[in-house]
């Protein structure tokens, strides 16, 4: 708090910015917006290591799936597997109408949304993989769907979104 | 010539694994943590849209019976009540019957099938004849040169449930090894002893319709095997095998 008080030196006294001391850090370059797509993929070293692997689990109960990715990304960190991303994937939501028959035309509508969290992992070993695998399964809960599949570029650009404007654009220009 | 010098036999082994279809059931303070979890969220929660509704109505017709309020009426109330449709999703839900758990127990304990314990992984053990004596093993085949050890545990399974079965192997490494050398009688220069290599699969498949070949089969829980195999060999698989 005595760095922060309010006695600071007026222009023409000499001790005038007696309390700077942001020159003597070191410079920070900074940061850019746009992120990079593509990390290195090693599809088939000679240890046979899987490049990048997305967990992706899918359910209707926000609090299982969440637990449940919370869990897997623990057991990795124990297993030190390399995590590179958990992030979540947009939920949709889904009305279901039912259309009664008997009697008078009712609607009964249910509303459903679907959550969807993914775990990036990279550095998995061929032999390690159909282990954790089996773990994963054996403690799935019930009601979640579990997905393991290679990142690819779509998977990458399914997060961002698209700018119709520039797009058109773009199509103008060429 | 290194061939000629390895006096061991080599098996591939397959273990057969079916997934299970239910959830176990719950330990006692786990019953007890989630039902203290589930009333602490019950009381710290709001109302949801379907109870506020029911609420007003609950308050429009207690008015209307203390004193005849018609304005009520006049504001348009909707057809349904929140009442009724509660009635009919507790209707809906009574008529729903969920399958049974305990599929098996009714078959006094029927090894033989696949609709035995839901919630434990089921392994497959057939009986084979090995030199004099005929024992349960998991189903092998003996290695030839020339192919995987992964493709000779997949011949065993299709010599004892026939070629159409969907398993997926899990990776090409083998899971566990048993090593055990023949009596003397039997051992020569070249044939010391025999060592089998343990793989897995999952049985994606659960109906399993074509005739088995051999009739001495068995699907068995992790804590069953001790019944069946040998003490040395149940060592070793159980080394791999997860519950």
């Amino acid at each position: 708090d005595a760095l922060l008080g309010c006695h600071r030196s007026y222009r023409s006294r000499p001790t005038h910015g007696i309390g700077k001391f942001k020159y003597l850090l070191p410079k920070e370059v900074p940061k850019r917006r746009k992120e990079k797509v593509q990390m290195k993929e090693i599809s088939e070293g000679t240890e046979y290591q899987y490049g990048d692997i997305n967990i992706q689990m899918t359910s209707y109960d926000v609090c299982l799936v969440e637990h449940f990715a919370q869990y897997v990304h623990r057991l990795c960190n124990r297993l030190s597997i390399r995590v590179n991303e958990s992030y979540a994937m947009p939920t949709k939501t889904n009305e279901v109408l039912f259309l009664e028959e008997r009697g008078s035309k009712m609607q009964l509508d249910a509303v459903l949304t679907t959550h969807q969290r993914v775990i990036q992992i990279r550095g998995l070993s061929s032999t390690f993989a159909p282990i954790l695998l089996e773990i994963i399964q054996s403690n799935q809960p019930e009601g979640v769907h579990l997905l393991m599949k290679q990142h690819t570029e779509a998977d990458f650009k399914s997060r961002l979104k698209s700018r119709p404007e520039l797009e058109e654009l773009l199509a103008e220009m060429s | 010539s290194a061939a000629a010098e390895r006096p061991w036999r080599l098996f591939g082994a397959m273990c057969l694994l079916r997934l299970p279809r239910i959830t176990q059931p719950l330990e006692k303070e786990e019953e007890e943590v989630a039902a203290l979890m589930e009333q602490i969220e019950l009381e710290k929660s709001h109302y949801s849209d379907h109870e506020i509704r029911k609420l007003e109505e609950e308050e429009q017709l207690r008015r209307k019976k203390e004193s005849l309020y018609d304005e009520d009426e006049a504001r348009g109330q909707t057809v349904i009540m929140a009442q009724d449709l509660e009635e009919k999703w507790e209707q809906k839900f009574l008529r729903f019957k969920a399958a049974p758990r305990i599929t098996d127990a009714d078959k006094s304990n029927d090894r033989t099938s696949l609709n035995r314990k839901l919630d434990s992984n089921l392994m497959l053990l057939v009986k084979q004849k090995i030199g004099n004596q005929e024992l349960w093993l998991l189903p092998q085949a003996e290695w030839q040169p020339g192919e995987t050890l992964r493709s000779t545990a997949e011949r065993a399974m299709a010599t004892f449930l026939g070629d159409h079965i969907q398993a997926k192997v899990l990776g090409n490494a083998p899971y566990g090894i048993y090593k055990y050398k023949f009596p003397r009688a039997i051992r020569t220069e070249n044939n010391v002893g025999a060592k089998v290599f343990f793989f897995k699969a999952y049985l994606q498949n659960s109906d399993l319709s074509q005739a088995e070949l051999k009739a001495d089969y068995l699907w068995v829980t992790k804590k069953e095997l001790g019944d069946y195999l040998k003490s040395e060999y149940l060592k070793k698989v159980n080394r791999f095998l997860l519950d």
